[in-house]
């Protein structure tokens, strides 16, 4: 589903932010991507949905080399991926409902079906009762739910999570990372970027480990979470 | 999406966008207004200048001189060939007419001319040109053409006058011209500023946009629709001022100047053309200025 092949990132005069990157993710595949701070796991997901360029090397998503995409072509990609950030990025004056079906207004999605829809996805995080409220009422978990509806809503193949849980308390992490892992047995490819050692062990899926911008581990769910518990 | 169900988000958009920012919406709408009403007065401007250079053209009169020797019927045959060549009313002016004429315009010094053993002046066909051929070239070829005829001595038509009046009405045009230029590359520039500030408050539903899908055509619709709209009030806001100008001072202007501006002073300052144009330039400035500004915060 995602293919990268010795793919490199830089900006000029400075070090490289990704070194030759070669990663392989399955269709129906859950994958954390972890490691420090400023390692490279936000610019690897912003390469897949096309927000930076590679700078040297092929990236395939769906079959489709983005590293050649027309520009053109980036918002009909863009439409198979589904997208969550840390700070929300939240339409604070409209409502959750109107932010949920934001995506589908994109897409041209008849509004009685797209009504239809975002009550779907809003009962599937478990927000039906908030749909008339606005984002800044609701908590931090909430919020995040309300972007992954919005992510999800049009049923992408792909989704990304960029430390999803990152200004969220234990128990609300544990109810995104549950609603997640619930997504992905939906079928859909799931890649998560975070450096929280306890949502790897607590549920040991696919770790790829990135340092200064090289992958520098890629280890099944167990084995990842038996080095973290030893280490 | 159908075409309909697409125009009603846009238009939805749209009006949530200039109810977002009342404030930056209303400088883009004032600075349009200003920028056409100066326009519709330089167009009113230039209308009365016309009439003004119209109405002082109107006093170029051509001066057909005639052979002394030519008898009546000959005369007579002079005349109707320059009304051919030229189109324009010729008067006839005999050699005695002329002297009285003469004699009224020195006054006391008239009774000198009494002294005269003969009179010495000859009979004179005065021409008053059509419109179209008062300009320096027309009546320099007319002059060429009169005076190749047989029994015309000379013809006189005060071609320096002539021509220093078309040079200042060339001049006067042209810095018009520039004016415009200048008042028009301003306001896209004002306008478009304005509208950066509109967007920028905008700036994360943008970025949502894009990452969700939406094309770049799709993302800018609805602010060209806010550019349309400004353009729109903007020009309505102009022809009011102008349409309440030309009620309150034209009238004031017209009996004070008509002397000198003629009567196109108290024409009407707002016509149904002058309108469409302050429309379509509005519209024209509201769209170029949203395009200029949209462009800068596509890129995500």
């Amino acid at each position: 589903m995602i293919q990268f092949f010795h793919v490199y990132k830089a900006y000029p005069g400075d070090p490289p932010v990704l070194s030759d990157i070669n990663l392989n993710v399955e269709k129906g595949e859950f994958v954390f991507l972890t490691g420090p701070s400023g390692a490279g796991k936000t610019t690897l997901l912003k390469l897949i949905f096309c927000a930076e360029k590679a700078t040297k090397g092929q990236i395939l998503v769906g079959g489709r080399n983005i590293a050649r995409i027309r520009e053109s072509a980036v918002p009909y990609l863009r439409r198979n991926i589904g997208v969550v950030f840390q700070d929300f990025k939240l339409l604070p004056h409209r409502t959750v409902e109107d932010n949920v079906s934001f995506t589908l207004d994109v897409l041209g999605v008849p509004r009685a079906e797209a009504r239809e829809k975002v009550r779907r996805m809003l009962k599937l995080v478990g927000l039906e009762h908030k749909a008339d409220s606005f984002p800044l009422r609701l908590s931090g978990g909430e919020q995040q739910r309300v972007v992954i509806a919005r992510a999800l809503v049009n049923d992408p193949t792909i989704l990304l999570a960029d430390e999803p849980t990152g200004n969220l308390d234990p128990a609300l992490t544990v109810e995104i990372m549950d609603l997640l892992t619930q997504v992905n047995i939906r079928g859909t490819t799931v890649m998560v970027a975070t450096h929280d050692a306890t949502l790897l062990a607590r549920y040991q899926k696919r770790t790829v480990r990135l340092e200064r911008g090289q992958i520098v581990s890629d280890e099944d769910g167990v084995k990842a979470a038996r080095r973290m518990v030893a280490g | 999406m159908s075409v309909t169900a697409k125009a009603r988000y846009f238009w939805r958009s749209a009006a949530v966008g200039l109810r977002h920012s009342p404030f930056v919406h209303f400088i883009a709408v004032t600075t349009i207004a200003i920028a056409l009403f100066s326009a519709g007065m330089a167009r009113g401007a230039a209308r009365v200048l016309d009439n003004l250079l119209s109405s002082l053209g109107g006093e170029v009169e051509v001066t057909v001189y005639l052979a002394p020797e030519l008898g009546e019927d000959e005369v007579h045959g002079v005349r109707t060939r320059v009304v051919e060549l030229s189109a324009g009313e010729v008067t006839l002016v005999p050699p005695d007419a002329a002297l009285t004429r003469l004699r009224t315009e020195l006054g006391d010094l008239g009774d000198a001319l009494a002294e005269l053993p003969e009179n010495p002046l000859p009979a004179t066909l005065e021409l008053r040109v059509p419109p179209e051929k008062r300009n320096p070239a027309s009546l320099q070829a007319l002059a060429k053409e009169l005076r190749a005829q047989p029994g015309v001595s000379g013809v006189d038509y005060g071609e320096a006058a002539v021509e220093r009046l078309s040079a200042i009405a060339r001049a006067l045009r042209f810095g018009a011209l520039v004016a415009f230029a200048v008042v028009l590359g301003a306001t896209v520039i004002i306008v478009a500023a304005t509208l950066q500030l509109a967007i920028y408050a905008r700036r994360g539903e943008i970025e949502i946009q894009k990452l969700v899908g939406a094309t770049d055509r799709f993302v800018k619709a609805p602010f060209l629709l806010e550019g349309l709209l400004q353009g729109l009030l903007g020009a309505g806001v102009a022809l009011l001022g102008l349409w309440a100008f030309g009620h309150v001072l034209g009238p004031t202007l017209g009996s004070l100047f008509a002397f000198l501006l003629g009567p196109g002073v108290a024409a009407p300052w707002v016509e149904p053309r002058l309108a469409l144009e302050l429309v379509g330039a509005g519209c024209g400035l509201g769209l170029g200025g949203s395009f200029v500004a949209v462009g800068r915060f596509l890129r995500v």
